[in-house]
Order: structure tokens, then C-alpha cells, then sequence
């Protein structure tokens, strides 16, 4: 360093990369020293990328120089999204949790910006040394692309939902640096999240739920990826594309470009509103009451529209796509137990989604009084039922009516069809898929609700993994055992859409010590979670109304 | 002074003690203010209101509410209920307006250690539009020199000492010449030099219309500084007003008063014991100590009884209570009360 050095850089008109934020990550992140070392890294393994699979290709499998360039892109592809995606989104969980951790983040919060501008400023300047990084690899793509003759048609959709999946990954690290206080597990929940996000609740894709696989890039790069592989690979790949479906969205149809970026756009908007929730006030639930409800009634929305067009073809049925793989299509019959299968993972997968919102809206015990005590100032007769602090409860009931009735349409409409001719479900279906929303539901909103999160766990732990946990142990005993087994295991919250499927859709399929204890056990568990869920919804207003006795008796109202 | 404070009810734990302060045109205004943290309340309508112009001081003791206060008017967290206004802004329906008018200066204030001095600083003077980048270097190089870190301004903000970190935040806060500065302990970790200058900075934007809410823990240096301060403690306000007005309200009523005596000096400490209003009579050297409560004419009689008794005295000195005093006593009441009632 000089002695006297020039105190700042040469004025510059104002750029689009005008955000605060943007430019502060840009100046630490950007510092040529860091820089110039990730750039040399990344270039060498790119290159190394290039050359590698390129001249393999060539000189070894002989192709001809076109093809050799195209081998190079999926690996190419896979590198930029281990970049973007791990590194990225790393960075900006990380990041944000180091500016809280440090103190640094009340500054922002103080800055005259709107929340939009500081989700903007943060999401695209924390990852910003990534996107350079990601920069650095694009010359030997753009190379592969021009050299191998790749259409615009087949890399500009798959690039393009890189990008906004890269978005949507750098928001959810976002939102999970925002909410956890600890660096280190910013990281990894945020990496955690990611993979249960975008690997492993798309797997419930192959079970009936197919709108689940369009919060990934794979339904965009498995359409695409034909015209970006070598010509005689890419001909296989066609072949077996042109027997798949495009997106089907009730009576609508949609390319998987489209679709995906619609899905993706959704699930980036839900983030900018955690995430602007929480910049305009910290205490904020990361959703509105409102929200998510919508978010809720969205889902089964999504997930009917995707899956019911796609019945009568037996397109949804994970044995048909199974055996489409191998061209095994003839005398293809699904059966019954895999349709009530179907149903129960659709009914888990609705009471899971309804736990998460709940877990999200519901209000803590200091949430309530502050609440109240703001009540009571203001005169107010009773809380907003939409303010954070207001009870959660009629939003769960909603949600569980919504998923009921989601649950009752896709199962009539599955066992309705030209499929299942002759089974049908019993009458009391959508009551009984009603009464397990409801129990499920509640129960775990009145605990969180009136005793907080620590006694939410405890349920959880003994509630439903020691009893599958025992369960399991008792299982493996021998098949003399698989009837205390089974009502061991329908204690589970989670266990019950799929009893109730297997009760609800007689089938001949499963053992019959099962079908014989199955109905028991599943009217037991029910009767008793009914019994539960009274209990803890009349305990709940008791605490509630002693939280609101103490509160207003410091004027003498109640 | 524009103040016009009026006590309802004064007792000495505040218990039912509210203080209305009628500014000519306040600058901060507080009324009933309330946070809690679930069950504990932390401030406890809390109602202020600081004209422009003057440098207030907030004291309490560690639990008093000073720092949940200053969060509320930064905006950096939403109270129970309670209406405040800056410069005229009602903070929590125009939260980015007020941002614009005030700046907010944590305690041990951290600056981000990947950045040099004059970025960290040139990012808010963006956020805050203050013109183009010669412009915003000039008014960096301003805001530096006025706390003396002209020659900084290229370093990491990491290598900078806790003192001049301090002082760089100072300097960020004074970027966008803010209405309302809220400095929350800012001298902590100054040498005595920068705390003169802190002094002198603080008073001069106060001078130019600047309002300053500041809280110390160096009471006397409160004292000197501020031309009005408020006295908080368990989210109470146990009073408020110039520095005079609050030390008479909650300072002790006794005093140590020191008699220098010639000659005569064991009778004259004979004479004193059992004399009204006088206690723990003692010798200090070549002077008698003692604990007087009376009020100043009983004070002036007891004087003029020495004089007729014939005792020569050549020096009366009266010890009144410190600050400090007043903190202890004030901290003293916390331990010996019951703790806040729980809500359920």
C-alpha cells in the first residue's frame, strides 16, 4: 500500500448494478486477488472438462468433430450447476447469516431501500463471485454449442431454466440464511432444503404427484438434452422422448420449459415474500395466515391438474412408466394396489404440506401475549384473525377441508376410471379423509399453539417415530407379528392416509393378517386421535383465554 | 430550556410515575410505548417527547429499557403498541421516510471486516442518494474528517481499533446529516480525546438542529453532555428533565456537609451529635464530617447555632448526590423489588 493512496476511485456514471447491496458484495466479492485464483480453478477444470471428454470422444470413440463437441456440454452442464447451485447458494446462506451473526445486517434493515431492493441487492450480489465463476465456463459451452451445431431451440430452454433455477436456489438459501441464527447450519440447512426440495419431494413425481417434478430442471434438460447430446445418442433419447408426454394441465397443454419456469416463478414469488416479510418486520411468520392458505389450496390445485389429464392414459401410473422405459407396454393392467398406494402417498404428501404451513403460521406463546397486550391497548374485542399473533386454528381446519377435498377428487377420479372398473370407494371416503386431515392437523397446531415448539417435538418423537420405530422391530419378527406391527405403526399421523387408502379401497393385495387388522387399527387410531384432538382444541382455549384474562386485567376488562 | 415538566405522582420506584413533557416542537415524540418479550415487559408506556435541538440522555441501569427503546426508534423492531414520531414521521406507517431523517448507532456497533473504511461508508451514502460518486466521496471525506479518520479511509475496516470503529460508524451515521441521531453508548471504547471530540461533535449538530438521544454508562460524561436526560428503570421512566431537576428529584435528600473548625474541634463534634437532622458524626482529618437531611434553612440555622456557640469556622463544604449515586440507588430498588409480575 502506498503511502498516500488515492482515497477513492474515479467517479463513474450510474450503472444498472446501481443496488447498494449489489455493489458492496461486488467490491468484497469481486477483489481481484480471490477472484483471479477462483477464475484460474475454475478455468483449468473446465478446461480439463473440454478437452477431456472432447478429444475422448474423438480420438477414442471416434466420433466425428461435432458430435466429440457436443459430448463436452453435459458435463460442462453439470459443473456450472455444481457452481451455481452448491457454491451459490452456500454463499448467500452463509452470507446473510455472517452479516446477522456480525451485526452488520441492522445496517441494511436501516437503509431508506425497499424490501424488494434489499432481496434484490442481496440475491444477486452474495453469489456474485459464483456467477463470474460460472462466467469463466461459458466460452468452452458457447464453443461446443457453435462447433457441435446445437439448435437455440434445444440449449437456450435448458439454460434458461439453469438460470432461473439458480434464482430459485439462491432465494430458498435466502430464506434459510434469514431464519437460521448459526452460520455453519445456514449452510446446511440451506444445502438440506435444496435436496429435499428439488431431489427428494420430486420423487413423488412417480407416485401420481407429477407436479412435483417441475420444481426441478431434470423434466427441461429431459426434453431437451436429446438435441445436446451426440447425434446417435441424442436419436435413442428422441425416440424414447417422443413416447412421453408434454405437460398437461387439466384441458390445457404446455411445453416442460414453460410449465417448469410457471412452477418455478410461483415458488420464487412464495421466497420474495418470506423474505420481504421478514426485512419489513424481523418477528414476521415467514407467510401470512392468508398466503398460506392460498399457497395450500395452489398445491392441490397444481397437483389435480397435473395428475388427473394423465388417468385415462395411464401415463400417471408409476408401472406404466416403468414399463415404458423397457417397451414393455402390452397387456399393461395396473392394479388396484397401486392405486391405493397412489392414494395414500397423495394424502400423506396434503397432511405433510399442511404441517409445514401450520408449523409456519402458527403463533408462540410470546407472539400471543404481545398480541393481546397491542389488543388491549387498541381497544380491539378479540385479535385480526389474519395477524401473525392470531390463533392459526380455522386456517388449519380450511386447509384440511381443502385437502380433503383434493384427496376425495383424485381418488374418485382414479378409481373411477376405465382402469378400475368395479372398485369404487366406500361412500364415507371423504368424511373419513376428512376426519384424518383434521386430526393431524390440529393436533399439531394446538400443541405448537398453546405449549410451543420443545412439546410439539416431544409428540412428534413419541407420537410417531418410537411407536414406526417399534413398530419396524416388531415387524421383523415374523409374519405373526405384522398384526401388532400394524397397529403399532397407525399410531403415525403420516401412516394414516395410507390406512386409510387400504381401508377406504378394498383390495385383496397385502397379507391377510394386515387386511384384517388394518381396519382396526386404522378406526382405533382415528377414534382415539378425534378423543386427542378434542382434548388439545378445548385445552388450547383455555390457555387461551387465561393468556387474555392476564392481560386485560391490568385495566379490569376481560 | 424548553422544558416544562410536570411529575404525576413522583415516587421513588416509579410505580406510578409518568412524566409529560411539553416541548415547544418535538422532535421525538414517544407516547405510551410499551415492548415485551413474551412475558417479561421491557418497556412499560414509556411517554417522551425531545424537542429539536437538544442532546437527551436516556440512564438505567442493564434491564432499564434504553436499548429496546433505541431499537423502536430505529425501527428495528415493532413494539407491543405505542406511537412514535420522528421529525414528524410516524415511524411504523412510514418506516423508510423515518429511516431517511435519523440514524441509529448501536451499542458496540460492528462494521463488516471484508470492506475498506470509505466502502462501507460510500454503501450508505448510495442507499441514501446522496449524488453521484463525487459527491459522495466528498461528503465521506467530510464525515470522516469530523471524526479525525481522514487518513483511514483506504484501510479494512477489520484493522481498524474498537475506538476508531466507533468512530467510523459515527461517521456513517452522520452521512445523510440526519434530523434525529440515536447513539446508543457511543463512547464506549474511546480514548478521552475522542470522547472530547465526540462531545464537541455532538453539541455542534445539535447546534445546527440536529436532535441527539444518547445513552452512556460514564454518567458524568452523560451529564456534561446532554441538555436534558430521562431516568429508566424495569421499562419505567422514573423522571426526566434538565440534569438539575432530575438529580433534585431523584438524588437523596441527605448530605454530607464538611466543617472545618478551629480550634474546639472534639467540642464542636459533641455539639453536633444529637443536633436535628445530623448523623454519623465524624472526623476527617482536621474536618468534621456529617450526614445532614434537613432542608437549606435547616441547614442555614444550624450554621448560624455554630456561629453563636462561638465555634470558628473557616470552610462548609456540601457534597450532594452523583449521578453515579443516583444509578446505584436506582439499581439498588431493582434487587430489592419483586420481579415483573408473570402474564400466565
Amino acid at each position: 500500500m502506498s503511502d498516500t493512496p488515492p482515497a477513492f476511485p474515479p467517479s463513474s456514471p450510474r450503472h444498472w448494478w446501481s443496488n447498494p447491496i449489489f455493489r458492496r458484495y461486488a467490491r468484497s466479492r469481486l477483489r481481484p486477488q480471490a477472484l483471479m485464483a477462483g477464475l484460474l480453478v475454475v478455468g483449468i477444470i473446465a478446461a480439463f472438462i473440454y478437452f477431456g471428454v472432447r478429444t475422448g470422444f474423438r480420438y477414442q470413440a471416434h466420433m466425428v468433430e461435432a458430435d466429440a463437441e457436443r459430448a463436452v456440454l453435459v458435463p460442462l452442464l453439470i459443473f456450472q450447476a455444481i457452481i451455481l447451485f452448491l457454491a451459490g447458494t452456500g454463499q448467500v446462506a452463509a452470507g446473510i447469516t455472517a452479516e446477522a451473526d456480525e451485526g452488520t445486517l441492522d445496517y441494511q434493515r436501516l437503509s431508506p431501500m425497499t424490501p424488494l431492493a434489499k432481496v434484490l441487492g442481496y440475491v444477486t450480489g452474495l453469489p456474485v463471485r459464483e456467477w463470474c465463476l460460472f462466467g469463466i465456463t461459458l466460452p468452452f459451452t458457447g464453443w461446443a454449442l457453435w462447433k457441435g451445431e446445437v439448435e437455440a431451440a434445444s440449449w437456450v430452454p435448458v439454460y434458461a431454466a439453469l438460470l432461473s433455477s439458480a434464482v430459485l436456489y439462491h432465494l430458498t438459501g435466502l430464506v434459510a440464511g434469514t431464519v437460521v441464527k448459526n452460520r455453519r447450519w445456514a449452510f446446511l440447512v440451506s444445502i438440506g432444503v435444496i435436496f429435499l426440495l428439488y431431489t427428494v419431494i420430486p420423487q413423488a413425481a412417480k407416485f401420481g404427484l407429477v407436479y412435483f417434478k417441475y420444481l426441478t430442471l431434470w423434466p427441461v434438460v429431459d426434453e431437451n438434452i436429446a438435441g445436446m447430446m451426440p447425434r446417435e445418442a441424442g436419436g435413442l433419447i428422441r425416440l424414447a422422448k417422443s413416447l412421453e408426454p408434454d405437460v398437461r394441465f387439466f384441458g390445457l397443454h404446455f411445453s416442460e420449459i414453460a410449465f417448469t419456469l410457471f412452477t418455478q416463478i410461483f415458488l420464487s414469488l412464495t421466497f420474495g415474500m418470506m423474505l420481504w416479510r421478514r426485512w419489513r418486520r424481523a418477528e414476521s411468520h415467514l407467510l401470512g395466515k392468508a398466503w398460506a392458505l392460498g399457497i395450500f389450496a395452489w398445491m392441490q390445485l397444481m397437483l389435480l391438474g397435473n395428475a388427473l389429464p394423465l388417468i385415462a392414459p395411464g401415463l400417471l401410473f408409476p408401472s406404466r412408466q416403468f414399463n415404458r422405459r423397457f417397451f414393455r407396454e402390452e397387456n399393461w393392467q395396473p392394479q388396484v394396489s397401486e392405486a391405493v398406494v397412489m392414494i395414500g402417498v397423495y394424502g400423506a404428501v396434503t397432511l405433510l404440506l399442511m404441517v409445514v404451513l401450520t408449523l409456519i403460521i402458527t403463533p408462540g406463546t410470546e407472539q400471543q401475549i404481545t398480541g393481546l397486550q397491542r389488543g388491549r391497548k387498541l381497544g380491539w374485542k378479540r385479535l385480526p384473525p389474519l395477524s401473525d399473533p392470531a390463533s392459526s386454528l380455522w386456517i388449519v381446519v380450511l386447509m384440511a377441508v381443502a385437502g380433503a377435498a383434493g384427496w376425495t377428487v383424485f381418488s374418485t377420479q382414479l378409481l373411477g376410471s376405465e382402469w378400475f372398473a368395479g372398485h369404487q370407494l366406500v361412500p364415507y371416503a371423504s368424511g373419513a379423509f376428512l376426519l384424518v386431515l383434521l386430526g393431524g392437523g390440529l393436533i399439531c397446531q394446538g400443541v405448537l399453539e398453546a405449549w410451543g415448539g420443545q412439546r410439539f417435538f416431544l409428540v412428534c418423537v413419541f407420537g410417531a417415530v418410537l411407536p414406526v420405530m417399534v413398530g419396524g422391530i416388531v415387524a421383523s419378527v415374523g409374519d405373526r407379528s405384522l398384526t401388532a406391527a400394524t397397529w403399532l405403526a397407525g399410531v403415525l399421523p403420516v401412516a394414516s392416509p395410507v390406512y386409510a387408502a387400504v381401508v377406504l379401497v378394498p383390495t385383496v393385495d397385502v397379507p391377510r393378517d394386515v387386511v384384517r387388522a388394518l381396519p382396526r387399527a386404522f378406526w382405533f387410531w382415528q377414534v382415539v386421535t378425534a378423543l386427542a384432538t378434542g382434548w388439545v382444541v378445548w385445552r388450547l382455549r383455555e390457555i387461551r383465554q387465561a393468556r387474555r384474562a392476564l392481560v386485560y386485567k391490568e385495566d379490569g376488562r376481560s | 430550556m424548553d422544558w416544562d415538566c410536570q411529575f404525576r405522582g413522583a415516587c421513588f420506584d416509579g410505580s406510578d410515575m409518568s412524566a409529560v413533557l411539553h416541548p415547544v416542537s418535538p422532535a421525538i415524540q414517544i407516547q405510551d410505548l410499551r415492548v415485551d418479550y413474551g412475558k417479561f415487559v421491557a418497556v412499560d408506556d414509556l411517554t417522551i417527547s425531545v424537542p429539536a435541538g437538544e442532546i437527551f440522555g436516556l440512564v438505567g441501569p442493564n434491564g432499564a429499557g434504553k436499548t429496546s427503546t433505541f431499537k423502536v426508534l430505529a425501527t428495528l423492531m415493532e413494539p407491543t403498541y405505542g406511537e412514535v414520531r420522528l421529525a414528524g414521521i410516524e415511524i411504523f406507517e412510514q418506516p423508510e421516510a423515518a429511516r431517511r431523517v435519523m440514524a441509529y448507532m448501536p451499542d458496540l456497533a460492528p462494521v463488516p471486516s471484508d470492506l475498506k473504511v470509505w466502502e462501507f461508508l460510500d454503501c450508505f451514502a448510495e442507499a441514501h442518494e446522496l449524488g453521484n460518486a463525487a459527491q459522495r466521496r466528498e461528503r465521506i471525506e467530510e464525515c470522516l474528517d469530523l471524526v479525525s479518520l481522514a487518513d483511514k479511509n483506504n484501510v479494512f475496516c477489520k484493522t481498524l481499533s474498537r475506538g476508531q470503529t466507533q468512530r467510523l460508524v459515527l461517521a456513517k451515521t452522520l452521512l445523510h446529516r440526519p434530523k434525529v441521531l440515536i447513539l446508543d453508548e457511543p463512547a464506549s471504547g474511546m480514548d478521552p480525546m475522542s470522547r472530547r471530540q465526540l462531545r464537541l461533535a455532538l453539541r455542534n449538530l445539535a447546534a445546527d438542529g440536529a436532535t441527539v438521544i444518547v445513552s452512556s454508562h460514564i454518567l458524568s460524561e452523560l451529564s456534561e453532555m446532554c441538555t436534558s436526560i430521562c431516568v429508566m428503570n424495569r421499562g419505567k421512566l422514573l423522571a426526566a428533565g434538565s440534569v438539575e431537576e432530575v438529580r433534585r428529584v431523584l438524588g437523596r435528600t441527605e448530605r454530607i456537609l464538611t466543617l472545618g473548625v478551629v480550634e474546639r474541634v472534639d467540642e464542636a463534634v459533641g455539639w453536633l451529635q444529637g443536633r436535628e437532622h445530623v448523623a454519623e458524626v465524624r472526623l476527617a482529618g482536621e474536618r468534621i464530617a456529617f450526614s445532614f437531611a434537613g432542608s437549606a434553612r435547616d441547614q442555614a440555622q444550624l450554621v448560624s447555632d455554630l456561629v453563636q456557640e462561638a465555634f470558628l469556622i473557616h470552610a462548609l463544604e456540601e457534597q450532594r448526590s452523583t449521578f453515579e449515586e443516583i444509578l446505584l440507588d436506582v439499581s439498588g430498588s431493582n434487587a430489592a423489588a419483586a420481579p415483573n409480575l408473570p402474564l400466565s
